[in-house]
């Protein structure tokens, strides 16, 4: 171990690495547990990518047989199971952090000069992780797979002149059909990775470009930021091993989560729709997103015109992504701004009753 | 014991019993399954294979092929070569089957007559039942 240690240490300067990366790089005096969402994220990614490539192994992306090989994986391959019931599971709770991160980021105005951009680029990655979400349910072929895209692949043709092209080069076809698990086979394993991953190394270099930001404490100075530096917190305590365990203990209740849900609620992602195999001349009757996709459902459904329901949409997409730009008062904490602490939690309200009024 | 120490030495512990957890799995994941790999049982007309000819045939995952010999009767092989996988063709008028990646040769019993071939190939069970023939 020592020789290892020693060999890297000539190669890459292993001990000047570790000492100003880890052990006296300093984090804020008031960081809290919030701020770990983004590595639990990460690991989130990590196991996803992993199960996704074991399950790779046996999933074919054929409409004659994705149903089947998703089916044998379940029921044959030893512990197929475990690694879908990960996969699916851990889509579902890599949603949820990627959500929890976002809303935290906005509570504490982390997103605030100079760190737009880590924002913009936060957002897009959320985007995209959603993106997964939406070409990975078709790929097991199954009734709800189906017609959930089906229901998806449809909404662009509310746009005059482009929609029903967006919608034809979404589907590779007039209607959802093998030609469309290709193509969405394709988004899954192979665009949207690499996009992601740009993303991410672009997301992480401007978070340590920058520094990281303090929590408000109500002590920030206004009209700081005039030009670039970095933003150290010499009184901090050291990100080794003070933050890292934080770090820790939050993956661990990640993966205690995601076990709890598969030893004790393994169908809670898994409805009985997901067990029949899709069936182009039969569309079944309560056809509904997923949880975190029940929201905008909803408000599509109580806004009567479809082309101004998705075009609200896409504005408040627009809204999200550029918020810090929009956002342009400096003081980063909301406690102090009772009007955008309404706008935060009437948001947050508006979106529970929608996603609960979608799912009755 | 000092506190660090054992606090190391448990989390050392914990950290191996869940790569373990996680390894053994996977391991069983990748490997395939005993049942998808075992041949399975292939029932062939005897009419199918006149004397002196064969017959291609997959048993299982298992490219194969029977042979009705003149003086021999019905046998089964697999097709796959033991040396280095490639499958073996049968040669009627030197009564042999060749390998013909590396010219291994087996006579009609399975076994290596020359080249390169470790080990006979592999020989299923071959039954008559009327004007069948159960293979595997």
């Amino acid at each position: 171990m020592q020789r290892m240690r020693e060999w890297l240490e000539i190669r890459i300067g292993l001990d000047e690495l570790i000492r100003s990366q880890l052990t006296e790089y300093r984090v804020p005096k008031n960081i809290n547990l919030f701020y770990t969402l983004g590595i639990v994220a990460f690991v989130a990614y990590l196991v996803q990518s992993l199960t996704g490539i074991l399950l790779l192994f046996y999933y074919i992306p054929d409409d004659k047989d994705a149903f089947q090989s998703v089916q044998l994986i379940m029921n044959h391959v030893p512990y197929g199971w475990l690694f879908r019931l990960i996969h699916v599971v851990g889509s579902n709770l890599m949603v949820a952090v990627v959500l929890l991160h976002v809303v935290s980021v906005f509570f504490l105005g982390s997103y605030k000069k100079p760190r737009e951009l880590t924002w913009v680029v936060g957002a897009l990655m959320l985007l995209t992780t959603l993106g997964f979400c939406l070409s990975g349910y078709l790929l097991p072929w199954s009734q709800l797979s189906f017609w959930a895209t089906t229901v998806v692949t449809n909404i662009p043709t509310a746009f005059p002149v482009c929609g029903e092209l967006v919608c034809r080069i979404l589907r590779g076809s007039e209607t959802v059909s093998g030609v469309t698990i290709n193509r969405f086979f394709a988004l899954h394993v192979a665009f949207l990775p690499p996009v992601l991953m740009s993303l991410f190394a672009l997301h992480v270099f401007l978070v340590r470009r920058i520094g990281i930001s303090a929590p408000p404490d109500g002590s920030e100075e206004e009209g700081e930021w005039q030009q670039f530096r970095h933003e150290d917190h010499p009184n901090g305590p050291p990100f080794y091993p003070y933050f890292v365990s934080k770090e820790a203990f939050m993956i661990v209740l990640y993966f205690i989560i995601m076990f709890s849900i598969i030893s004790f609620a393994p169908a809670l992602f898994l409805p009985p729709d997901t067990s029949v195999p899709a069936d182009p001349f039969s569309t079944p009757e309560h056809i509904r997103p997923e949880w975190y996709f029940l929201a905008p459902y909803q408000m599509l459904k109580l806004i009567p015109n479809r082309f101004l329901g998705i075009a609200l949409q896409l504005v408040l997409v627009a809204v999200f992504i550029f918020w810090p730009l929009i956002d342009k008062s400096e003081k980063a904490n909301i406690l102090k701004r009772p009007r955008l602490l309404a706008l935060f939690l009437g948001t947050i309200v508006v979106w529970i009753g929608l996603t609960l009024w979608g799912s009755r | 014991m000092e506190r660090r120490r054992f606090i190391k030495l448990l989390s050392s512990l914990l950290g191996l019993s869940a790569l373990g957890a996680f390894l053994y799995p996977l391991l069983r994941f990748l490997t395939p399954s005993e049942a998808s790999i075992a041949a399975k049982k292939v029932t062939v007309a005897k009419g199918d294979i006149p004397a002196g000819t064969t017959k291609d045939l997959m048993i299982g995952l298992t490219p194969a092929i029977i042979l009705n010999g003149r003086d021999k009767g019905f046998l089964a092989f697999s097709k796959v070569c033991t040396h280095l996988g490639c499958l073996v063709k049968f040669h009627p008028e030197r009564q042999v089957f060749i390998c013909p990646c590396h010219n291994g040769i087996f006579d009609l019993e399975g076994n290596v007559v020359s080249g390169p071939p470790p080990k006979p190939l592999q020989k299923f069970s071959v039954k008559v039942e009327g004007d069948k023939l159960v293979i595997g």
